[in-house]
């Protein structure tokens, strides 16, 4: 007698059916983390667009009273007269019940479509966004490279030097830069800078760009973009980069605690590899979530700054939109900016896991 | 050990804390020799300085730490002698592991947990000049092959792939890359089971016969000092108190807290459940009492331990002692071990 074996062999062995392959292919997708994180990210943006739907409209006023408002005030209409002039210009009724109201944006949105503009002539939200966001990446985007970079080094600085002026003076700093608001130091920056210092003509650095100078890729164009975007760029790299500083000086000082720095000065490795290789990729990876989150916020622009310096970004037309209770557009500006943060919190996942091998995604 | 040239002599060497409460006395005139291939095993309790003179040794202290004194003279292969403490910043980097490398106890946290054990070992090679990738390679696979690790598997693994045993060995091999005359090895099996402990201190019995490297090893466990030294020395208080032939120490102490410290590890082979502890806990480092450091837990001491301190005597030949009573300590010793000799001897063999 022979050892049994496991499958009897008179019986015919069954291929795999179509069925079986099918289920197989959907357990692996299903136990993909693309495919997981899509579907979590997705839930995200529903829970977030359905709550804003309903806060929103929430909020005391709506589109038509608000324009009803402006024309009593400005041309000292009656409500009646006021109202009537309203309504040939809006194409919202207000007192659609909010189901409707949510089964129809909702409807449009599967299909990709942000809806249109309430209040400013039916333009589509989608080409507004278009057209307000580059000055957003442009302005917070160009500010958080500046604020992520300079805190990285300067707080490794920190603790490298930790207990001597350098450190005790750029703590300092960073505690104050990480205290004061932004729009604080914006007007400080306007007030004491431009008007009582007198260090430059207010009038050239707010806006967009100098309107006389035809857009395209040349040296005055180019010089005219960074002149206006250096003031709300300053504001927004002052107010940040002190908490930049700080959680890297106490991430470094963590990480040159660790033994395995010991052992790299006992190998007898260069100060810069142990600088680069051993203390900077270790100390960074508690930022890198941090850095997803801002990413993701860049979108959203700084309303304030933004609104300050009067820079057409994104953020201010948030700001200018929500004050008219244009439903649509503040509805597509937030989705916009959720599905930022969703998405960059997802890359951040995945460029952890590069950064740092012990939470390698996928890997089981 | 006798006869053999010096590879590293320490003289008189004095190591200090800047401490807020003041001065802490971590290491203090501490004098002795390592000769080729020999194996100096430091024990003491934990806080005795046995890791600062360590570190002191490749001058890895921290900034709030001060040399006061002595002298560190290191021979090369060469025959060159090489003052320790004068290197300036560059030639020690060179001096570092290639003359003198160090297995740090705790291996969970002695590997960059983000880069792949490979490129630990080409940084470390890189540093001291081999750019040589594929000779590298070759030195670090057949070290790993030496500690009986996989070697393609774990050249190519991230320390969190690697079992505490494992990364263990592996710092093993990184110690031996370059080939050191002198090898520290900080309580290199301590965070490991026993099992693991056995299998590492093989590998390193077999490596030091094999490479003849002269090594320093600290440990708190008595049993592992007894296996792998030649020497053994007793540490109390930032001194050394007892120096002398690892049969000697433990056959015959003649310091108070050596033999302290023998009755208070366990034997295996003994019935007897209780063991004698040592009253009392170490000194205070900052304010050191007078007269022998350990008068005040020893039950030998007499009113001379309280005002003067012993100094090192010549008790036999390469056993030195710090101790006013060391024949009755002697004495005492013997009794015990006749209580108990079949369980010694069955521990030291």
């Amino acid at each position: 007698m022979g050892a049994i074996p496991f499958r009897r062999t008179d019986q015919p062995v069954s291929q795999p059916s179509l069925w079986s392959l099918s289920k197989k292919l959907l357990r692996s997708v299903y136990r993909s983390y693309i495919f997981r994180v899509t579907v979590q990210g997705i839930l995200t943006l529903w829970v977030v667009t359905t709550c804003t739907f309903y806060m929103i409209r929430k909020m005391p006023n709506n589109p038509i009273e608000v324009k009803i408002d402006e024309f009593q005030t400005k041309q000292n209409l009656t409500y009646e007269e006021a109202r009537s002039k309203v309504a040939g210009l809006f194409d919202y009724d207000p007192d659609a019940p909010f189901i409707e109201q949510y089964t129809d944006y909702m409807g449009n949105l599967v299909q990709g479509d942000l809806g249109r503009s309430i209040t400013t002539g039916r333009t589509p939200v989608s080409q507004q966004i278009a057209k307000y966001l580059p000055w957003t990446l442009f302005a917070v985007g160009l500010g958080l490279l500046i604020s992520f970079v300079i805190g990285m080094i300067a707080g490794a600085a920190m603790a490298y030097w930790r207990g001597t002026v350098f450190d005790n003076v750029m703590t300092a700093f960073a505690s104050i830069s990480y205290g004061i608001p932004d729009f604080v130091i914006a007007f400080m920056i306007l007030l004491i800078g431009g008007i009582q210092l007198e260090l430059f003509q207010v009038g050239d650095y707010i806006g967009s760009v100098d309107p006389e100078i035809k857009a395209g890729f040349n040296p005055e164009y180019i010089r005219s973009l960074l002149q206006h975007v250096l003031l709300p760029v300053t504001t927004y790299v002052l107010a940040s980069v002190g908490g930049w500083m700080l959680t890297m000086k106490s991430s470094t000082i963590s990480t040159l605690g660790e033994d395995y720095i010991t052992v790299a000065h006992a190998r007898g490795l260069s100060q810069r590899r142990i600088l680069f290789g051993y203390v900077g990729r270790n100390a960074m990876l508690p930022l890198m979530t941090r850095l997803a989150i801002s990413v993701g916020f860049v979108l959203s622009g700084s309303i304030i700054i933004e609104y300050i310096f009067i820079y057409p970004g994104l953020g201010k037309y948030l700001f200018e939109m929500t004050g008219k209770r244009d439903y649509t557009t503040i509805q597509g500006i937030f989705l916009v900016t959720s599905a930022a943060v969703v998405i960059s919190n997802i890359l951040a996942d995945l460029l952890y896991g590069v950064l740092d091998p012990r939470v390698r995604v996928g890997s089981k | 050990m006798a006869g053999k040239e010096i590879v590293l002599s320490v003289q008189d060497l004095s190591i200090t804390y800047l401490t807020r409460r003041g001065r802490l006395q971590a290491v203090s005139h501490v004098s002795f020799d390592l000769h080729r291939g020999e194996t100096l095993a430091l024990i003491g309790e934990s806080g005795c300085g046995k890791s600062t003179l360590n570190f002191g040794l490749m001058r890895l202290l921290p900034k709030n730490a001060n040399t006061e004194t002595g002298k560190i003279v290191y021979t090369d292969r060469a025959g060159q002698k090489i003052d320790v403490l004068a290197l300036n910043t560059r030639s020690l980097r060179k001096f570092r592991w290639s003359e003198c490398a160090m297995v740090f106890q705790g291996a969970q946290n002695s590997l960059n947990p983000v880069i792949h054990v490979r490129d630990m070992i080409y940084d470390t090679a890189k540093a001291h000049g081999l750019n040589n990738r594929s000779e590298v390679r070759e030195r670090a696979l057949e070290l790993f092959r030496k500690v009986r690790l996989d070697p393609e598997r774990v050249f190519n693994s991230y320390p969190h792939e690697l079992s505490g045993g494992m990364r263990q060995r592996v710092l093993i091999a990184l110690g031996l890359l370059l080939n050191p005359q002198v090898v520290i090895f900080d309580e290199p099996t301590t965070a490991l089971d026993i099992l693991t402990q056995r299998s590492i201190l093989n590998v390193l019995r077999d490596l030091k016969e094999e490479l003849g490297f002269s090594s320093i090893f600290i440990s708190h466990d008595l049993a592992v000092a007894a296996e792998i030294a030649d020497t053994v020395a007793t540490m109390y208080a930032g001194e050394i108190v007892e120096m002398g032939p690892v049969n000697d120490i433990f056959y015959e102490p003649r310091h108070a807290y050596t033999l302290g410290l023998m009755e208070a590890s366990p034997r295996l082979s003994v019935g007897r459940e209780e063991l004698d502890g040592i009253p009392g806990s170490p000194p205070d480092l900052v304010e050191l009492p007078t007269g022998c450091k350990f008068h005040i837990r020893c039950p030998f001491a007499i009113e001379s331990c309280k005002t003067t301190q012993p100094p090192l005597e010549q008790a036999s030949i390469g056993h030195i002692v710090a101790c006013y009573k060391s024949s009755e300590v002697l004495e005492r010793g013997k009794e015990l071990r006749s209580v108990s000799s079949t369980a010694r001897v069955a521990r030291l063999s």
